[in-house]
């Protein structure tokens, strides 16, 4: 017989039964603890007018028409969609909203480990609340939910867009400086970075020498105060003064010790207010989990309201897991309830009872001697025969 | 210090003068050569590792995070357009690429070329630099031996890497535009940078020390 292969698209994959069972696992463990935090979870549609993904400055690469001609994307951040519905579907009394999702996204893009065109992530958006209190919740709920789905090592590299803003218009940059500035840290690009800082600061100042190492401001608490000590302009002392509030706040949780200050850090995406941090693990050279505060998006639909947010990729903790060794694809049943010619409905019987008492049990589709039973009960993943 | 720091070097050209660079701030190990039939070679006491690669695919092991850093020309990065952390210019391995064209064909401008077929190992390169002047090519994406496409006809110019020119005069080309000039970089996966921050960090500024001493 010819077999034909149907092959699925760039970017896509099949998650098969073991992995798929593993997977669950993970995700109720992180949606558990989204839970235990207060946070509801809601799904918005896959696809969407494609213009709220504009919001999020980078456009969907996924966009067709539907009967009516309206242009229409497959959601490739979740950001914008939930702010959408805790703007129109969720107004009421309550000005701080909790929010949580567990969702596919769609980007068209080289695929690297673990980020194929469909990616799942999990993440939580927390509305109405400006201050170091929901930026710390958000962040800690981050680490508590790698800890919950099995991550131990990590690091949480913490930064703040105030700083680089306020840095900037100490320099007294233009608009295409800052954008050159944000673009090269974006970038990860320090050679660059030195250029720019020869470009654009008095050469030997103290901004200069910042600029110059901008991506290597790395470090622990320390690191803030010689660069309070350094630098004059209110808006980066406010920024830094930002960053020791949430850290202590992290600290009261316990998780002082995960955090590495990174005050280069600039996320790809260009809509944060505030703090934004990502999450690595020595598994996987890229980032795990990452976020931010972003105050201005609910300006798109009308509303003056903070927020701040992360989201983490599932398929990357899977990976990490994976190379942890922690985990285990083998599916296992308990019980294999096998049956004699015309006593199909005593088995049915027995599986019921044994499916009450918390068992999981395969139930034989044919008749069968006990010898053969026996033989299938390792076929079937079974760990022990009931025979009827 | 109780992990490993992984170094992906590149084949090839850069090699030499990667482990010369290297060696200065102590980061070296026995039987470092390029010919080595081991694949992984590794100084236990500095707890560093070295991987050998082909140039073009240092990047990508950089990348992924199976090398922590890596010495690599910025034309390959340029060309690449990795998710990487760029630490530091090594000045080394200078090189340019370029625009050449056979002699006996050159025209005053480049808009003057009614049909453009472009030979280049560095299509990505080429389409971005022709896409900012808009003029519409063809590109062909070759692996070697650039200079031979405008010869037997393939294309009507070439975009490709020269050191001296030597090659270009050789096979009576010239050069009718630079497009940029690249040196060797240091560069880091995005994670390793965070997790191995203090070892990677202090490498740099020794490394930048070394250069500026010359």
């Amino acid at each position: 017989m010819n077999r034909q292969i149907y092959e699925i698209p760039y970017g896509t994959k099949d998650i098969l039964p073991g992995e798929m069972k593993t997977r669950r696992a993970i995700e109720n463990k992180i949606i558990d603890v989204f839970c235990k935090w207060g946070y509801d979870e809601v799904k918005t549609p896959s696809f969407e007018y494609a213009d709220i993904f504009k919001i999020t400055d980078k456009e969907s690469d996924f966009r067709f028409f539907d009967r009516n001609n309206n242009l229409l994307a497959l959601r490739n951040d979740m950001t914008a969609p939930i702010a959408r519905v805790a703007a129109n579907r969720l107004q009421d009394d309550n000005k701080v909203k909790r929010l949580c999702y567990l969702s596919s996204l769609y980007r068209y893009e080289n695929i690297q480990a673990g980020k194929q065109c469909e990616f799942e992530q999990a993440g939580v958006e927390l509305f109405g609340a400006s201050g170091a209190a929901a930026d710390a919740e958000v962040i800690v709920l981050a680490a508590e939910s790698l800890k919950a789905a099995g991550i131990k090592n990590f690091v949480i590299s913490l930064g703040h867009i105030g700083f680089i803003d306020g840095l900037c218009r100490e320099a007294g940059l233009t608009a295409d400086q800052v954008r050159m500035v944000k673009e090269c840290l974006r970038r990860h690009d320090a050679v660059a970075m030195e250029e720019i800082a020869a470009s654009i600061a008095d050469a030997g100042s103290s901004l200069q020498n910042v600029f110059e190492r901008l991506l290597f401001l790395q470090g622990g608490r320390e690191l803030l105060d010689e660069l309070a000590a350094l630098l004059q302009g209110e808006a980066v002392k406010k920024a830094l003064d930002d960053l020791r509030q949430i850290y202590s706040l992290i600290e009261a949780y316990g998780y002082g010790s995960y955090v590495s200050f990174d005050l280069g850090l600039n996320r790809s995406l260009d809509y944060y207010t505030g703090m934004l941090f990502e999450i690595y693990l020595p598994e996987i050279g890229f980032s795990v989990a990452g976020g931010g505060r972003y105050d201005r998006m609910m300006d798109n639909f009308g509303l003056d309201c903070p927020a701040t947010g992360f989201a983490m990729g599932i398929e990357r903790i899977i990976l990490a897991l994976e190379r942890q060794g922690a985990l285990d694809y083998s599916r296992r049943w308990d019980v294999f309830v096998a049956w004699g010619e015309g006593n199909i409905l005593q088995a049915i019987a027995k599986a019921d009872a044994l499916r009450k008492e918390g068992r999981s049990v395969k139930l034989a589709v044919s008749p069968m001697t006990l010898e053969q039973a026996a033989a299938e009960v390792s076929s079937n993943c079974c760990s022990s025969l009931v025979y009827v | 210090m109780d992990e490993y720091i992984t170094i992906a070097l590149p084949k090839g050209k850069l090699f030499d003068k990667a482990v010369d660079l290297l060696a200065k701030v102590g980061y070296t190990a026995e039987n470092l050569s390029e010919d080595s039939r081991k694949l992984v070679i590794a100084n236990e006491a500095a707890k560093i590792k070295f991987i050998i690669a082909k140039t073009v695919d240092v990047p990508t092991y950089v990348e992924y995070g199976a090398a922590d850093i890596g010495i690599i020309g910025k034309d390959v990065l340029a060309e690449e357009n990795k998710d990487i952390v760029e630490l530091l210019d090594l000045k080394f391995g200078k090189c340019r690429l370029m625009l050449a064209v056979p002699e006996a064909k050159r025209l005053t401008r480049l808009e003057d070329y009614a049909h453009l077929r472009v030979a280049t190992k560095y299509p990505n390169c080429a389409k971005k630099y022709f896409d900012e002047l808009g003029i519409q090519t063809e590109i062909i994406k070759l692996n070697g031996s650039i200079e031979l496409g405008p010869i037997v006809g393939l294309s009507e110019l070439i975009v490709d890497i020269v050191e001296t020119g030597t090659t270009l005069r050789e096979n009576n080309l010239t050069e009718v535009a630079s497009i940029f000039t690249a040196t060797s970089r240091l560069i880091a996966n995005k994670a390793s940078f965070r997790l191995k921050f203090d070892r990677i960090s202090r490498l740099t500024e020794d490394l930048r020390k070394v250069l500026k001493e010359g």
